[in-house]
């Protein structure tokens, strides 16, 4: 009886911790790629823009260049045409997914 | 129960979920995934689900036309600066770099029930899920006389791009020079609410400089400009004053073809040298006879957080053919990026995962007011949970303050992008 509970306890922390997480990790990092999608219609399929495409190519940059740069963006510190508009439409803690998923690693 | 025993039965149980696990991915490997129509949502969804997936979904795409050709830019096709060559894309990337298989035919009618499409070529597919993002259908009846005219070509819709735009381009040039080209705009919600003003723009430019004795008459069925107004109407004041005339609150009710004059609801009848005609429009054909409008018989609602059809299981609808979020506009980009929540949405469903709670989207559309010069109107719209919308942020998006030629620059860069991101 004893060792029923411990096992249906082990079991629901398997699938409260392991099993989600392992889950959660695939699902989380599919939230991030979608997110950063939201960029490539402008700027290019994970980042990569059509060279010589008259938009600014962003996939030189690293991640913590790109942060700074939508960071700057958003409060306005830089100036832009249709950036400075996007970047206040999202969270601080997104503008970070997005730096992560796209900039150089 | 001894020690032995009890890891044995937690290896058992283990295996099962493992077997769990395992099962929500061979249901991601397994399913059978159709998209029906490759425009800006279809083709993006395709690509979507194949990069999404990690290239293990099995996605068929099934378009009827043999190239994309963009409405995007279209109207400088129509306008004489640009050759529709320059806006067709072709499909074959799809299935060379992303795996997807593209069946050139057209979709005539969906079994919700036994989860089957029927093609015009008299095939049969099964579906496990069906992506619809058909575009929008023209509702030649609202207008009287219309589908007769426009069948004839005497009146030109050029709204879905192709054939029509280049015909509409060679009646204006083949317009008298003293002659009227007449635009009519539905009342909203209709594609690309700032596409009729760009057009009369590209429009009154080819006037400009080729018969400047020439007019351009926008009657438009909404009260003022549905979108971009005070830099559309800048625009007219100071480049086209004596060429473009706006008149907002007229309904076009009717058509004569043979003497070409329009008949409106309140107003005097109007007679023009060239008819671009809009109807009102509604979701895709395909869409409605199946159907998934079930907002006023006319839009299809969807469940945003995936973009399933409320009338139907496991049809998801993109782009043009939904009933809209709040400012959430009927266009190229907002189709994309519909396609790639949904997209993400099916991945991990399919995978048995939960559905991302907090998806968001964005917008941006340029406008030629001539061959160079753009302005553009951006927004960002994140899902509300307590309303189950899209909602767009405070603060964010906003209009150009003026046209420029660097967003003349952006705007063929954000065309090339998009086409590739969709279709590349
Ligand atoms: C003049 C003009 C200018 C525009 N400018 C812009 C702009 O600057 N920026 C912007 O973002 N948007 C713009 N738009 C709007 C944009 O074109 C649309 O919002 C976009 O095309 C919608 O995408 P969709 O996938 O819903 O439909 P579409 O792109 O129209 O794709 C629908 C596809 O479905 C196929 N199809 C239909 N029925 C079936 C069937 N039964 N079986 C199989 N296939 C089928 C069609 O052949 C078509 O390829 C403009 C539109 C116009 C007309």
């Amino acid at each position: 009886m004893k060792s029923a509970l411990l096992l249906g306890a082990i079991l629901s922390l398997i699938t409260a911790s392991g099993f989600s997480q392992a889950q959660s990790a695939d699902a989380t990092k599919l939230y991030h790629r979608s997110l950063a999608a939201t960029c490539a219609n402008c700027h290019g399929t994970d980042g990569k823009g059509v060279v010589d495409g008259g938009m600014p190519l962003i996939n030189n940059l690293t991640s913590e260049q790109m942060l700074t740069q939508l960071k700057a963006f958003k409060s306005g510190a830089r100036e832009g045409t249709i950036m400075p508009q996007l970047a206040k439409g999202y969270s601080d803690e997104q503008l970070e997914i997005i730096a992560n998923q796209l900039g150089k690693k | 129960m001894d020690r032995r025993h009890f890891i044995g039965q937690s290896a058992a149980a283990l295996g099962m979920l493992a077997g769990f696990s395992g099962q929500a991915r061979a249901n991601l490997q397994k399913a059978e995934i159709l998209v029906i129509g490759g425009g800006y949502g279809g083709a993006t969804a395709a690509k979507y689900l194949r990069l999404f997936s990690n290239n293990t979904a099995k996605v068929t795409l099934i378009e009827p036309n043999a190239s994309f050709v963009s409405c995007p830019l279209s109207n400088l096709v129509v306008g004489g600066s640009r050759t529709i060559s320059e806006i067709t894309s072709p499909y074959d990337n799809l299935s060379k770099r992303h795996g997807v298989k593209i069946i050139q035919d057209s979709v005539t009618s969906i079994d919700p029930v036994k989860k089957t499409v029927k093609l015009a070529s008299g095939k049969t597919l099964p579906y496990d899920k069906a992506i619809v993002s058909p575009g929008v259908a023209l509702m030649m009846n609202s207008i009287e006389g219309l589908a007769q005219a426009n069948k004839a070509g005497v009146t030109l819709q050029a709204w879905k791009a192709g054939p029509e735009t280049v015909a509409l381009h060679k009646q204006l040039a083949s317009m008298r020079d003293g002659g009227t080209f007449a635009i009519s705009i539905p009342e909203a919600p209709y594609r690309c609410p700032p596409g009729p003003y760009e057009r009369a723009c590209q429009v009154a430019n080819y006037l400009k400089q080729n018969k400047t004795k020439s007019k351009v008459l926008i009657l438009d069925a909404n009260q003022d400009v549905t979108s971009k107004g005070a830099l559309f109407k800048k625009v007219w004041a100071e480049q086209y004053s004596g060429i473009i005339e706006y008149l907002p609150k007229h309904n076009v009710t009717a058509v004569d073809a043979k003497t070409k004059t329009l008949k409106f609801e309140v107003q005097d009848d109007i007679k023009a040298d060239v008819l671009n005609l809009l109807p009102a429009m509604s979701a895709g054909e395909i869409a409605v006879k199946t159907g998934l409008a079930n907002s006023n018989g006319r839009w299809v609602n969807v469940n945003f957080l995936n973009f399933e059809s409320t009338a139907q299981k496991d049809i998801h609808v993109l782009g043009d053919s939904i009933q809209i979020a709040p400012a959430m506009p009927k266009s190229g980009h907002m189709a994309n990026q519909h396609a790639k929540v949904a997209a993400a949405a099916i991945v991990a469903e399919l995978s048995g995962w939960d559905v991302n709670p907090a998806p968001v989207l964005t917008n941006t559309c340029y406008s030629f007011v001539n061959e160079r010069e753009v302005v553009h109107v951006a927004s960002v719209h994140q899902y509300n949970t307590a309303e189950k919308t899209f909602k767009t942020v405070p603060g964010s998006g906003g209009l150009s303050p003026a046209p420029s030629t660097l967003e003349g620059v952006y705007a063929w860069g954000w065309a090339h992008n998009i086409w590739a991101d969709s279709l590349g």
